[in-house]
């Protein structure tokens, strides 16, 4: 080996002190070389052949389409949830902005017909993303509080126009049981259409670069001509699109509108944006990361179901993998500075 | 506490960071019932001298001797015990607490385990009242002016018993008229015995309130003695020394156009600045020169859309520009490199490509609003070669991963990938080491050789004389005087600065 110094000082050092120049080798560069999500990818591998050896119905293509269709309402969600973590943004509010939603199509299409209650249910989810736009935007309240907020508000509301029951909905089932090819449901088609359509936005257009760099420094997002405000409410438009979207799947998969439907649903979206490496920092953060963050928590209840495993440990499971991988990337991060 | 006539010596005083000497035996006497101006430029190593009689710092060599009894190395606390006080200029209150729990902080009278609130209120009645202030004791410090957040500073280190109080640049952020009453307090405090170091960069402050001066100069003493004998000029040639040559002048500009691409009618904000007039011509780099407060950061920010005008006008190119936030001013052709580089400029987790591109991204679109990663890539190209970033050359590095340096010159290459007729640059080297500082000159003078039309905000004289074609001192708020390019002399510099 040659010495890296090239001066009498340098070269006086023992043989095995790295030169201040020298790269950083070992563990450390591994680490902060290897792409984002391979630690995720190489966790679902694991789990995919744990499950496959402890369970024989795990690995067939109807278990498989299962997975998907478990992961399919939280991924609609994810999608535009990743969006607005990228820009140091969160939205609390997407669980009871479901069951708002939901409650609203079902209660508008009982009297009025099924296209008006879509036309509702849609009108709905803008509307609490306006006011979570607004309210951070305009206002300048801070988005955990102000998502807080709507997030109790619109659950109470749709208890309210419920009366608390169970509204039951007819002729609705296509969007959420249908399988129009090879035996693929169409909220899973649904869910793959959005994560690609999130990937080129986030990827290849001008909001999705403006939305990762008002989540890296938002005062310098403002000083490089950037409306900042006006992204960040765009993308709680879009998060109120799409949840939605997902109640509309949601009541037609269930032919009912249930004031428990989003319950807990918000801890699920932000633990697979999270897990697939978002931060919560913002300026960093992947739609394909969300991706497998979805499908290792998919594949976890799934598998975990198959071994007849109860469900609080489940919830136990998807903690602890949570807290791990956060760790995880704080090291990496953290490696990588030095 | 002693009768004796309070007095604060440093003897022989040494320090070295990292293997580099920047005192080298330095002597200074603060006796009480007087103030000691102390000069120097940025660098000369007046910081460290008082953080050593601070006890902030412990001396290599030297001693400090407080009170007749000799110290080798004194501690904040034991500092603090023998009366050492001192007023930073970053204030260091706790500005959601209120005057009177910010004036006994950290000493909190108590019975039991309660607070006593009248007594913090007593106590700081009573030393408001030995300054003669009417504050309100119960109001947050954050919602005070700056010049009374730093009476209440003072106010508590009185209320410690301080007996030599240190005083860094104390009117840097003042007003006139709150200068005047720091001054009345000053008086007060030196009638009353305590003895005042006092350091500043304005000149004319020395005549008005201090009894001996003395000029650090690479940390040795260059000049010391009563205030009343020495000049203005041989301030400043003290403090300059033997550099006055050694700074180069920039060639004169080879083309500058007539008309101005920015000029300032009138302008003023109120708060900020008042009635200043200038002209940008493109080809030309004009300097923007004053202290802290004086207004030049204020007014690249006006050009900006960053503040409002009160009265008067910004034309860009001849048209009367209204810039209401900063996408109007880059849309109409100004680029703007902040001072704090790392909070209002930097997006470190992003990559360099990314960064150099960020304004160009709605010219850069291809079709709707899709981004190319080529053309990026090739702006990344044009940039890194031209401004001679050192890095992987790798667009997709982090820019946090890049050099202070490297880091402020891609974030100049953002404007030129932009196309910005105009740069407004503030503080464009502060934080910057030398070598890459002298690279930084040559960039911003290539980019005036090349059309753009240069205004630099800067609290440094010496980047004045190496970049600007004209210079204009602004002093609170106001300009001051305008220097064509021979005029511009770091001497002239400093004189007119603090007239």
């Amino acid at each position: 080996m040659t010495p890296v110094g090239t001066t009498g000082e340098a070269a006086a050092t023992e043989p095995g002190a790295p030169a201040p120049t020298a790269r950083k080798s070992g563990p450390g560069e591994l680490l902060t070389r290897l792409p984002d999500i391979a630690p995720l990818v190489l966790l679902l591998l694991a789990l995919g052949i744990f499950f496959s050896i402890k369970s024989e119905f795990f690995l067939n293509y109807d278990n498989f389409l299962n997975i998907l269709t478990a992961a399919a309402i939280t991924g609609i969600i994810a999608a535009p949830a990743t969006l607005l973590m990228v820009s140091g943004q969160v939205d609390l509010s997407v669980g009871s902005a479901l069951t708002f939603c939901g409650v609203v199509m079902a209660y508008v299409a009982d009297k009025q017909g099924i296209f008006l209650g879509i036309v509702a249910a849609v009108a709905a989810g803008l509307l609490v993303a306006c006011i979570n736009g607004t309210l951070v935007t305009v206002i300048g309240v801070n988005p955990l509080i102000t998502t807080l907020a709507t997030l109790a508000a619109f659950a109470g509301l749709a208890r309210v126009i419920a009366d608390g029951q169970t509204l039951p909905l007819n002729g609705f089932s296509t969007l959420g049981t249908s399988r129009p090819f090879f035996d693929i449901p169409l909220p899973v088609i649904i869910f793959a259409v959005v994560v690609i359509g999130f990937y080129v936005l986030m990827r290849y257009t001008v909001i999705g670069r403006s939305m990762y760099a008002i989540g890296a420094n938002p005062v310098a997002a403002r000083l490089t001509g950037l409306r900042t405000g006006r992204l960040i409410f765009i993308g709680f438009l879009l998060s109120g699109a799409f949840v939605a979207l997902a109640a509309l799947i949601n009541v037609s998969q269930l032919s009912a509108a249930s004031t428990q439907a989003g319950n807990g649903l918000e801890l699920s979206v932000i633990t697979a944006v999270v897990l697939g490496g978002a931060s919560l920092a913002g300026g960093r953060g992947t739609i394909v990361g969300t991706l497998f963050g979805l499908l290792v928590i998919a594949v976890l209840n799934n598998g975990l179901t198959l071994l007849s495993v109860n469900s609080f440990w489940q919830d136990v499971a998807r903690g602890t993998l949570l807290a791990l991988a956060v760790s995880f990337d704080q090291l990496r991060l953290r490696l990588t500075r030095e | 506490m002693t009768s004796a006539p309070f007095l604060l010596q440093a003897r022989g005083i040494r320090k070295a960071f990292g293997g580099v000497e920047v005192l080298h035996g330095v002597d200074l006497d603060a006796p009480g019932g007087s103030v000691l101006a102390l000069l120097g430029e940025n660098g000369a190593g007046k910081s460290t001298l008082v953080k050593i009689v601070a006890g902030d710092y412990q001396p290599d060599q030297g001693e400090v001797i407080v009170g007749g009894a000799s110290h080798a190395a004194l501690t904040p606390l034991s500092a603090r015990e023998h009366g050492i006080r001192m007023i930073f200029q970053e204030l260091a209150d706790a500005p959601t607490l209120t005057v009177a729990e910010n004036i006994s902080l950290g000493r909190w009278p108590t019975r039991g385990p309660f607070v006593r609130w009248d007594e913090i209120r007593r106590r700081a009645r009573e030393v408001l009242d030995q300054l003669g202030v009417e504050l309100d004791v119960d109001a947050p410090v954050g919602t005070l002016p700056v010049g009374e957040r730093q009476i209440v500073e003072i106010a508590r280190a009185l209320s410690d018993r301080a007996r030599c109080l240190i005083l860094d640049e104390p009117t840097a952020a003042l007003s006139a008229q709150e200068t005047e009453r720091l001054f009345g307090f000053v008086r007060r405090l030196r009638e009353q015995g305590t003895a005042l170091i006092y350091i500043t960069h304005r000149l004319d402050e020395v005549a008005e309130i201090a009894d001996r001066v003395a000029v650090l100069r690479d940390g040795g003493v260059a000049l010391e003695g009563p205030a009343g004998d020495f000049g203005r000029a041989d301030l400043v040639a003290a403090m300059v020394g033997r550099d006055i040559g050694e700074v180069r002048r920039p060639a004169a500009p080879a083309s500058v156009s007539p008309a101005p691409v920015l000029r300032f009618d009138r302008a003023s904000v109120d708060g900020a600045f008042d009635d200043v007039a200038l002209d940008v011509r493109p080809g030309e780099v004009v300097a923007l020169y004053g202290k802290l407060g004086s207004g030049i950061a204020e007014v690249a920010e006006a050009a900006f859309g960053l503040r409002p005008l009160s009265r008067g006008a910004i034309e860009i190119a001849g048209r009367r520009a209204k810039l209401r936030d900063p996408a109007d001013a880059i849309a109409a052709g100004i680029g703007l490199l902040p001072a704090d580089r790392q909070r209002e400029g930097a997006f470190l987790v992003r990559s360099v490509a990314e960064n150099l591109a960020a304004p160009s991204w709605w010219s850069m679109r291809t079709k709707g609003l899709f981004i190319s990663d080529a053309r990026e890539a090739s702006a990344y190209g044009r940039w890194h070669e031209a401004l001679r970033i050192r890095s992987r050359n790798d667009p997709a590095q982090l820019l946090g991963t890049l050099s202070g340096g490297n880091q402020q010159k891609v974030l100049l290459g953002r404007w030129l990938e932009r196309r910005s007729r105009v740069l407004l640059l503030i503080e464009p080297t502060r934080g910057v080491d030398v070598g890459a500082r002298q690279e930084i000159y040559r960039a911003i003078r290539e980019l005036a050789a090349g059309g753009v039309g240069v205004l630099v905000a800067t609290s440094d004289y010496e980047e004045v004389v190496q970049l600007a074609d004209r210079a204009i001192v602004m002093a609170r708020g106001r300009v001051a005087a305008e220097l064509e390019a021979d005029q511009i002399t770091t001497q002239r510099l400093t004189e007119e600065v603090g007239g």
